[in-house]
């Protein structure tokens, strides 16, 4: 979009820059690299294209937009790519929308005659994007699992889940239908976290999804998470690999979270050791660093890190500085949930004829704990 | 002596320039004159006098912008292009596998047909069409307003207020009697959110939370979220008409959604599942109205208001047969992979529509379909 460009001319100008102290360079056969057609990189994008000036002679400013065109080689003529144009002495720069396609040919068309041609090479296979973690990361799963998260490298392609992730059960037999289609898919804001739901329509006992369909997945069965090595990244290089995770079903979780019986281990005071919360259950991946915090006596916040621990059985907070010693609170947004989405309120599968119905509603609960002084050198 | 007029006309452009920017802070519907940042397009409607709402799931925003385009169209031109998305990629000079048309709204005075494209690398684009033309619409200096959906609070503040009703992606977004409604999913949490936005947007943010459900079938709750929806009046009373992602069709009594309500929904019709409904419209003709739905598996669905106005149960019994529907009657036009669909004009739609033959069309309806 427009705005993006705006955001982009600073790096344009130290571009600029950059290019004039090669070309001005003593003794470099300047003139000759000038009379190409050079494309503008910015990073790994290609961001523009100089048409030098030699290649455009005459032609004037206020006509450059309309008899100066850069289009796909072989493409119907009356539709030039769009974008903007900045001009100089010595070249005219061609600015798409959106930056060019690796592996593409363009041609540079003047009042509809062709002067030069280029090609966007290839991304560097060094560059590929890879799967860094599925999660949960645990291989036995209960069979009412509502999310699966996919963390990557670089930020990929949108709305290409449905192409590139399958459920496989035992070996061969792929479930279809077994993600929420949903568009837009849910991606965190760089892009490199995609969240994808087994069709809660289908877990949740007795609505007709799950009455017709049946849970996507069934106790006591072998399955793959496939992802597929055609899914690029968002320059156009695929991953390296197919990537799989294996994983068993065992009994539906139809309990929440329960934080009071949660195992609390914190660290000597006078370090930044990490204070350690067991939640002997694993619990969803992206809300555990989301739904918790700690807070000292007087209910400041303390600055510091949530990590979720192996199998997100566990969450680590390391704090910004050293611990202070005496009594902390551990706060838990009720929205954390587990593998199954029961959440620390209500489980997954409420029901609501039940005339004595979920109690709580509250926002948090909050589970105290103590650090000690630190303990004294030793003689 | 010169110099005394020419600091005297410096200071009267000075006036002028700051009378203007004056004139453009306090302008129509708050809006100012400015770029805004939206990072995403993914729902799009029309509001009054060529506004253009957006809804933007990556900043979890929705954008309010004038297009100036809000002038009556006398004899508007049917919409008709073959192969759009292979016209679209050659303009942004890409492949048709590197963009995403998210979605397409019509706008009611114009006629024009907006569209939202979505480029691999994330960048989105507006396209605004009128018969076979296709022409970007920047969004660079335009007078526009926005409202954070997600306003982030820093960590103390999010502790204290528990701010759970974020959105992590809009389904869907429409304007209604002063009013932009905006249907979202929570990327986490298992949880659908439903806004009811006064427009113009205010500081205080006092749109309508709800939490909405339908006790489709069985005692368990859905907190499924919506996929589209509409708005209609029915037996003289409005109705917000919404479909999930599980297919059934659920009306809300408008006068119902106010701020933290829980508001229980009524199922009228099931229509299959194993499809996902895309887009609902309202199509009237010779005084009868027509609710118009596209899906994902099926062809598009014509459901006559009347049927839903006699039908005063609500789907409490499962429906046995694998794949059946049930409820209040509907047709089945012979219309199929339909992937946007608005309301043109009143018996009219605009269609985004997979041709047997592969090519990706965006059509105007006829009325024949009524």
């Amino acid at each position: 979009m427009t705005n993006i460009k705006f955001d982009r001319i600073r790096p344009y100008l130290a571009y600029g820059l950059i290019l004039f102290a090669f070309t001005g360079l003593p003794g470099c056969n300047s003139d000759s690299e000038n009379d190409k057609i050079r494309i503008r990189w910015e990073g790994k994008v290609a961001e523009g294209v100089y048409v030098p000036r030699t290649l455009t002679h005459d032609l004037p400013d206020d006509s450059v937009g309309s008899l100066l065109k850069i289009k796909l080689v072989d493409s119907d003529p009356s539709f030039s790519i769009l974008g903007d144009y900045s001009e100089d002495t010595k070249a005219i720069l061609f600015s798409p929308i959106v930056p060019f396609t690796r592996g593409l040919h363009y041609e540079v068309v003047l009042r509809n005659e062709r002067i030069g041609t280029f090609t966007v090479p290839l991304a560097d296979a060094a560059d590929a994007p890879q799967l860094l973690g599925m999660f949960p990361s645990q291989d036995t799963l209960p069979e009412n699992l509502l999310k699966i998260y996919l963390r990557f490298s670089q930020p990929m392609r949108e709305g290409k889940s449905d192409e590139h992730v399958f459920l496989v059960r035992g070996d061969s037999d792929t479930l279809r239908g077994a993600f929420l289609n949903l568009q837009p898919e849910l991606w965190n804001e760089d892009r490199t976290v995609l969240t994808l739901w087994l069709d809660p329509g289908r877990i949740k006992r007795d609505l007709q999804p799950n009455r017709l369909l049946g849970a996507p997945l069934q106790k006591n069965a072998h399955y793959h998470i496939l992802v597929s090595n055609a899914w690029k990244d968002r320059l156009g290089t695929p991953l390296p690999k197919s990537y799989a995770k294996s994983f068993v079903t065992t009994v539906r979780d139809s309990l929440s979270p329960l934080p009071k019986n949660w195992k609390m281990v914190p660290p000597p005071g006078g370090t930044t050791q990490p204070f350690r919360v067991n939640f002997k259950e694993s619990l969803d991946y992206s809300l555990i660093t989301e739904c918790l915090s700690v807070e000292d006596e007087s209910g400041r916040v303390i600055k510091g890190k949530w990590q979720a621990g192996e199998e997100e059985k566990a969450g680590y907070f390391r704090p910004s500085e050293n611990w202070k010693a005496g009594k902390y609170v551990l706060r838990i947004r009720t929205v954390l949930e587990d593998l199954a989405g029961n959440n620390v309120n209500r489980p997954f599968d409420r029901d609501i004829t039940d005339q004595n119905p979920d109690p709580r509603s509250t926002a948090f609960v909050e589970v105290s704990f103590l650090i000690a002084h630190p303990t004294p050198p030793k003689q | 002596m010169k110099k005394t007029y020419y600091l005297l006309a410096v200071a009267f452009a000075g006036f002028f320039l700051l009378a203007n920017t004056q004139r453009s802070v306090e302008g129509k519907y708050g809006m100012t004159v400015g770029s805004p940042e939206i990072k995403s397009i993914n729902s799009l409607a029309f509001g009054p006098e060529g506004i253009l709402f957006i809804g933007d799931s990556k900043s979890a925003t929705v954008f309010a912008v004038d297009t100036k385009d809000a002038k009556q169209a006398e004899k508007p031109a049917e919409v008709e292009i073959k192969n759009i998305d292979q016209k679209i990629a050659a303009l942004l000079g890409t492949e048709v596998d590197n963009i995403t048309i998210e979605d397409i709204a019509v706008n009611p005075a114009s006629k024009s047909v907006y569209l939202a494209v979505q480029h691999s690398d994330g960048t989105p684009i507006l396209f605004k069409i009128d018969g076979d033309k296709i022409t970007p619409v920047s969004t660079k200096n335009v007078a526009f307003s926005s409202l954070a959906l997600n306003d982030v609070p820093d960590e103390a503040a999010k502790d204290r207020r528990g701010n759970s009703l974020r959105v992590a992606a809009i389904s869907d977004i429409g304007f209604a009697d002063g009013k932009l409604m905006v249907s979202g999913l929570s990327g986490k949490e298992f949880n659908s959110t439903f806004r009811s936005i006064p427009f113009p947007f205010t500081d205080k943010q006092d749109q309508a939370s709800l939490e909405i459900y339908h006790a489709a079938h069985g005692k368990y709750e859905t907190l499924s979220p919506i996929r589209t929806f509409t708005t209609a009046q029915i037996s003289g009373k409005k109705y917000l008409v919404a479909s999930y992602t599980c297919t059934p069709l659920v009306l809300f009594p408008m006068d119902e959604l106010k701020a933290g309500k829980h508001v229980k929904g009524r199922t009228v019709a099931e229509m299959g599942s194993g499809n996902q409904p895309i887009d609902i419209v309202t199509l009237t003709k010779g005084g009868e109205s027509y609710l118009m739905m596209a899906n994902s598996s099926r062809p598009v669905f014509k459901v006559d208001y009347k049927n839903i106005e006699g039908y005063q149960g609500s789907l409490t019994t499962p429906v046995e047969e694998s794949y059946a529907t049930a409820g209040v009657d509907f047709v089945s036009l012979p219309v199929t992979n339909v992937i946007q669909l608005d309301k043109f004009d009143d018996s009219r739609m605009v269609l985004l529509q997979r041709r047997s033959n592969g090519s990706l069309d965006l059509w105007t309806s006829s009325e024949r379909y009524l």
